[in-house]
């Protein structure tokens, strides 16, 4: 690219929407999730020249993202994620009746999309980034095993047991449809 | 193979190995089990898909810094603060004038007369000599700190590199223009905006289709089931009728 800055903000132009919307999902904030995303173009611009190709350019731009990402989680330890403590099977744990956050009655499409959102907030990070990864943004296991440095294996484990939360949480929020239960 | 939960993944999201989706196809024949969950997960999946983040109004671009003006234009660029302190002494130099300032030092030190009647009028020549001298060091030490004070606070507010161009050194060309590629760029980014609004409701609409999909799908199997378990007490009650018959 030579550092054409005109060509750099065209695909500026094509991954803005993509990258923050990542962003916001993986950290649920519209503000921090902007300034993630604009610091991500800026890192992704002043390293352009040790870009030699050798993976797809959104894969490198969702790197970038992603550590900015976990860099904010730990710098400002905001994030209501819920850390299953050590030795907790998480299937078993959603398949415990234990009293969880209430979250409240949805009857339309965006308050499915808000229950959804509070969801998956509290959803363990990995697992989170996993779904976020696979469900919006299209990539395949090993796109996700490469981004997350990762076995294919755990990246379908990591799925499944957030879908399997996930799903959960809905139906107790009076979301999901109990079907077949 | 129940206990397999990356096939039933990898089914889900059909990308599995063809030979492996064959074998996962004739195990959900005979497992409601998994069927079940399969069908769960999907219908999570189409829900799940409902989430988008809010509208925000992005139009990130990377800009360099101006810059600096060639050695050909320094000779004919003038910083503001030179500009305010050539301003002041003009301005001192007129008042001078205008206040007819006659400066003289001879053995009664510095004298400074102003005005303009200190020649006609003896007694008042002689009330001028007695005028007292004007400190002019003070006064230029005074000027100076009020130019140098305002060269520091033109300099604190320049304007970032992003916006440096002012347009008092473009020509008119030039400002018509930056005017036309900033009216472009607002257009891009409505652009941008309502491409992003039809993307989110398409997304919209392909998740709630999906979401009735399994739904209808949910139905029409409690239908099935439904319908055979009639099936079966309407045999039942034929068997058990013939039976009270041939009694």
């Amino acid at each position: 690219m030579g550092g054409d800055l005109d060509s750099f903000n065209q695909l500026v132009l094509r991954w803005e929407r993509p990258i923050y919307a990542l962003a916001y999902r993986v950290i649920g904030r519209e503000e921090d999730a902007r300034d993630v995303a604009q610091e991500t173009f800026l890192r992704a611009f002043r390293a352009l020249k040790g870009f030699k190709g050798q993976a797809k350019f959104s894969s490198w731009l969702y790197r970038i993202t992603l550590n900015l990402c976990r860099d904010w989680i730990r710098r400002e330890r905001r994030t209501p994620v819920v850390q299953a403590p050590e030795g907790v099977d998480v299937i078993e744990l959603a398949g415990e009746d234990v009293p969880s956050e209430t979250i409240e009655e949805l009857v339309s499409r965006h308050e499915v999309g808000r229950a959804v959102a509070k969801a998956m907030a509290q959803l363990p990070e990995e697992k989170r980034t996993a779904i976020i990864l696979k469900e919006y943004h299209g990539l395949t296991f090993q796109e996700i095993a490469d981004l997350l440095d990762c076995p294919l294996s755990t990246v379908k484990t990591r799925l499944y047991q957030g879908l399997t939360v996930l799903r959960k949480q809905l139906r107790d929020a009076g979301v999901e449809s109990t079907f077949g239960k | 193979m129940c206990e397999s939960k990356e096939l039933l993944v990898s089914f889900l999201y059909n990308e599995i190995d063809p030979a492996d989706k064959r074998m996962f196809e004739r195990h959900l024949a005979t497992c409601s089990e998994c069927r079940d969950e399969l069908a769960e997960l999907g219908d999570t999946r189409a829900r799940i898909g409902l989430w988008t983040p809010p509208d925000a109004d992005l139009g990130f671009r990377i800009v360099r810094e101006s810059k600096p003006s060639s050695s050909a234009r320094r000779w004919f660029q003038f910083s503001p603060a030179w500009g305010l302190a050539a301003a002041a002494v003009l301005l001192l130099a007129i008042g001078a004038a205008i206040a007819n300032l006659d400066v003289r030092y001879g053995s009664d030190g510095l004298v400074v007369r102003t005005g303009w009647n200190h020649g006609a009028d003896p007694a008042t020549a002689s009330a001028a000599a007695n005028v007292t001298p004007v400190d002019w060091k003070t006064q230029t030490d005074q000027l100076d700190r009020r130019l140098r004070d305002l060269e520091r606070t033109m300099s604190s507010h320049s304007q970032s590199p992003v916006q440096n161009a002012s347009t008092a050194d473009l020509t008119d060309d030039q400002v018509l223009q930056r005017v036309r590629e900033i009216v472009g760029q607002s257009e891009s980014r409505q652009q941008r905006a309502f491409a992003a609004h039809l993307t989110d409701l398409m997304r919209e609409v392909d998740a709630q289709r999906r979401l009735d999909l399994a739904t209808i799908d949910q139905g029409l199997t409690r239908l099935q089931n439904s319908s055979s378990m009639t099936k079966d007490l309407v045999q039942r009650l034929a068997v058990r009728t013939a039976s009270y018959d041939s009694k």
